[in-house]
């Protein structure tokens, strides 16, 4: 028997690799000779059968899907040829990570347990599933189910948890240490590189550096696909309803921009210059010195050593570390603990992170949405050691959205339609969207900062014009849409195109229906949406009337417009920002194919089904 | 059998008789001497004009890309061909055929045909279907319901599992709320993702719910209420104000860190 624990993780958000890591600490305090956290697409799925010991941490995504770092994985897994004993000999369990408000509850983790069942793993104990809903989160079972874990794997071989199954936390010295060293350059041994770089190259290698050096995982590219100015900056929902909803305009800056429609622009939202400096006064940081970061573990060196150019520390943590949105995790507030100079709130902050106070740190932290530097601002006597910081921040991330211009229609230009997203917390305290507000706070005419963004496929592809199309798409979810249909108008000037009906939905005809004007010009005769060529443009205001109207009610209006598209071949794409629209959208579809040609609503869902594997439905869902 | 009328189309130009001939054997293997099929180069919809509806018995379609005949193509196919005949898609080498083929013969399906499957021979291979065998009008508008939908093969994807065959009964059932929120209270709350306009109705109807006396001169009994709500109780009245030493007039409006609309 190897004495080998091996943790792979599938995250969306972070909360599984945050759960991982946990485990795998958990694992080394009690002694465990050798530990090794994955994501799992840095595993090779065929070298499973041959490891002793797994443990899995898996998300399930709002749509019920896996993250999409798992993929690649199910997939093997799925394969109807492997033997029910392919994986005999391995010994697992699975921690799932889900939301009980969703249908779909877990299911990642719950078909994960089931297969490794059914191909010959021998489980160690039964499956947890940690629920968002929960009052303490995914802590909630996470906590019961780790130590039911480490009295299991203890029994079965005592060697590889030699320090016994429980753990009794000394509160004075931290066992662990941070996982990067931070190294301090001379001014002078940077100095050459700065003068000889334009502004625009400069802010370019920059970033390319800071986010290299970090140690979150990156999905994008470090280095920009292109910079972006914004030209145009415009409400489209009326002031006053309760909306912000804009229409932002951007030009590429030195570089061509090259996209389709239905592609999704990736932006690097920039953070109040007041929040950085608050954070690095209160960290006692020097802003102006040159660092660079460099994991401790000397196996995990990056070997390109030219990527490891010293950054001025005010950038680095303007750049990658996210000080004033997102919410830190409770390795945290651990951290923080040890490194706390007041009694008291030492004190609270154990309590924070034993399991009695762990609901209040819900409470406290992830439910209030607090920052890292509010985090700080009440613990004023904790001083946390730099490199610990950098570890712990959580990154700066990108936000996407979908595109809703055609390249076509506007050469080297970008649109965006963004809803300024802003709620109230439990304790009543208002909270904006990093990147929505920012965006929005932005002016054309004023700002010369440039936007650093990416590119990247979403899930719609962009149609032929031959292509007949059904669009759904209420509220932002008409973003992508308005691409499309500007882009079949050009189309149509030089040859045949095929139709297009699109479905809009929003709350009240003054308030929010974005892009009116657009549409209604793209309805009239003989253009795109117009009903003599075959299309239609169809809208719900859901709040006009007493009862509620949503874009399916008008979906069953048109059963058998929709019934004879789809019967010449027509796709679906379905996009928008509601967890439930989607769902509710495919079953209309099942209701209207049902219907129209008189076959049992099973017949209308196998029908669809092979619509979607013939490439033919597409959604884009943000929540 | 009778002679079968065979028409072969591609969308090259030139092709070689022997590369013809290969592509109809995959589906007509008898009687090869005989074979005398009509060919079309360069194939597009139009070019099918000449031929009369419900006339062939088999319509194979030869190409180097393993894209599929266009929507109005196999429509023409389809026209020509007689009840109960057979199309092939034949092409040669691609190293994804396996990922790509269920949406071809998703594609397959939907235009129609029935009993598809996927053929291979060396370094070529394609996708056989039929055409029903009821006669249907010469425009692929669908109109009766049992025509309407094609017959569905269940294993649309030979390679794997359907993966929600792994969950049982009790998993697909909807998930049991959980009792309560952080609020302590019988009256329904809104949900956190609320879409229905209850979540704002409701914050307008709250209130600060502290007295101008309590903002002025603060005093706190437990002596907790001033560090901040780290270390405020879930009771407290100064929950979401910042810190405040007692005594001093508590501030309320927000620095960028709390950000105020």
């Amino acid at each position: 028997m190897n004495n080998k624990l091996l943790i792979l993780y599938a995250s969306q958000t972070g909360n599984a690799m945050d759960a991982a890591e946990r485990l795998s600490r958990e694992a080394e305090h009690r002694g465990c000779p050798a530990v090794s956290v994955l994501s799992i697409d840095e595993f090779q799925p065929s070298a499973l059968s041959a490891e002793e010991t797994v443990i899995f941490v898996v998300s399930t995504t709002g749509q019920g899907e896996t993250p999409d770092s798992m993929k690649e994985f199910w997939k093997f897994l799925l394969q109807r040829n492997l033997s029910r004993e392919c994986l005999k000999g391995m010994h697992y369990a699975v921690f799932g990570l889900g939301d009980s408000s969703y249908q779909k509850y877990n299911f990642v983790a719950k078909k994960l347990d089931k297969r490794l069942l059914d191909l010959g793993a021998t489980s160690i104990i039964e499956r947890g599933l940690g629920d968002d809903q929960h009052r303490s989160g995914y802590e909630g079972a996470l906590d019961p189910w780790m130590s039911a874990l480490w009295k299991m794997l203890y029994k079965k071989n005592p060697k590889l948890l030699p320090s016994g199954p429980d753990f009794l936390t000394s509160d004075a010295t931290l066992i662990d240490l941070p996982k990067i060293q931070i190294l301090y350059h001379d001014v002078d041994e940077v100095k050459p590189q700065l003068s000889t770089s334009t502004d625009l190259k400069y802010l370019e290698m920059q970033i390319e550096r800071a986010r290299s050096m970090t140690p979150g995982k990156y999905s994008a590219k470090n280095r920009p696909d292109c910079f972006l100015k914004m030209t145009k900056n415009c409400p489209l929902s009326r002031a006053g309803s309760g909306k912000d909803v804009r229409h932002f305009e951007f030009e590429a800056v030195s570089c061509l921009i090259e996209y389709e429609v239905g592609d999704v622009l990736e932006v690097l939202p920039g953070q109040s210059p007041a929040a950085v400096d608050a954070f690095i006064k209160r960290c006692n940081l020097n802003p102006e010195s040159y660092i660079t970061v460099e994991p401790r573990d000397k196996e995990n060196k990056l070997s390109a050593s030219s990527l490891l150019f010293p950054v001025k520390l005010k950038t680095f943590v303007e750049l990658t570390m996210d000080v004033a949105s997102a919410s830190p995790r409770r390795y945290f507030f651990e951290v923080m603990s040890v490194f706390a100079n007041a009694e008291h709130e030492k004190e609270r902050l154990q309590y924070f992170v034993s399991p009695e106070g762990r609901d209040d740190l819900y409470q406290y932290n992830q439910k209030e949405r607090r920052t890292v530097l509010e985090v700080l601002e009440d613990f004023p006597s904790v001083q946390m050691p730099f490199e610990w910081l950098v570890q712990l921040v959580p990154p700066l991330k990108t936000r996407a959205f979908s595109i809703s211009s055609s390249p076509s229609v506007h050469p080297n230009e970008v649109h965006l339609t963004v809803s300024v997203v802003s709620w109230t917390t439990p304790y009543k305290r208002k909270r904006m969207g990093l990147c929505s507000s920012w965006l929005a706070s932005l002016d054309p005419q004023q700002q010369r900062s440039l936007i650093p963004a990416w590119i990247t496929k979403g899930s719609l592809p962009p149609p032929p014009p031959s292509l007949p199309l059904i669009l759904i798409g209420p509220g932002t979810g008409c973003a992508p849409f308005r691409g499309f249909v500007e882009e079949r108008a050009l189309q149509s000037k030089s040859g045949p195109t095929a139709p297009i009906v699109f479905f809009f939905g929003c709350r009240n005809e003054n308030n929010d229906f974005l892009y009116k004007d657009f549409w209604l010009s793209h309805s009239q005769q003989g253009r795109v949406l117009s009903e003599s060529k075959g299309g239609g443009f169809y809208v719900a205001f859901s709040r006009d009337q007493p009862q509620k109207v949503y874009v399916q009610h008008k979906m069953r209006e048109q059963s058998m417009k929709i019934w004879s598209m789809l019967a010449q071949g027509a796709a679906v794409y379905v996009a928008g920002s509601s967890n439930k629209m989607p769902s509710d959208v495919f079953s209309t579809f099942e209701e209207i194919v049902s219907t129209e040609n008189q076959v049992p609503r099973e017949t209308a869902l196998k029908w669809l089904r092979a619509l979607e594997k013939a490439g033919k439905y597409h959604v884009e869902a943000w929540s | 059998m009778a002679q079968d009328r065979i028409l072969a189309l591609t969308d090259q130009v030139v092709v070689s008789l022997n590369a013809i001939l290969d592509a109809i054997k995959v589906v007509r293997k008898e009687g090869s001497e005989k074979l005398n099929p009509i060919i079309i180069t360069q194939a597009l919809p139009d070019s099918l004009l000449s031929v009369e509806s419900l006339s062939m018995d088999v319509v194979v379609y030869i190409s180097n890309s393993f894209e599929l005949p266009s929507d109005q193509l196999l429509i023409n196919i389809s026209r020509v061909l007689k009840p109960g005949g057979t199309i092939l898609h034949w092409t040669s080498q691609s190293s994804n055929w396996k990922v790509r083929d269920s949406s071809r013969k998703g594609k397959f399906l939907l235009a129609g045909f029935l009993d598809v499957q996927s053929a291979e021979n060396g370094q070529s291979f394609g996708i056989i279907g039929k055409k029903p065998s009821w006669k249907i009008g010469s425009s692929f508008s669908i109109k009766k319901a049992s025509q309407s939908l094609p017959k569905m093969q269940i294993d649309d994807d030979m390679d794997l599992i359907d993966e929600d065959s792994l969950l049982t009964e009790e998993d697909l059932k909807k998930p049991q709320p959980l009792p309560g929120d952080c609020e302590v209270g019988s009256t329904r709350k809104a949900c956190k993702n609320c879409t229905c306009g209850r979540a704002e109705a409701e914050e307008k109807v709250q209130k600060l719910g502290l007295t101008v006396d309590q903002l002025d001169n603060p005093q706190s009994a437990c002596g907790n209420c001033g560090l901040g709500d780290a270390f405020r109780c879930s009771t407290c009245p100064y929950k979401g104000l910042p810190a405040f030493k007692l005594g001093e007039k508590v501030t309320l409006s927000g620095n960028f860190l709390a950000a105020d609309i």
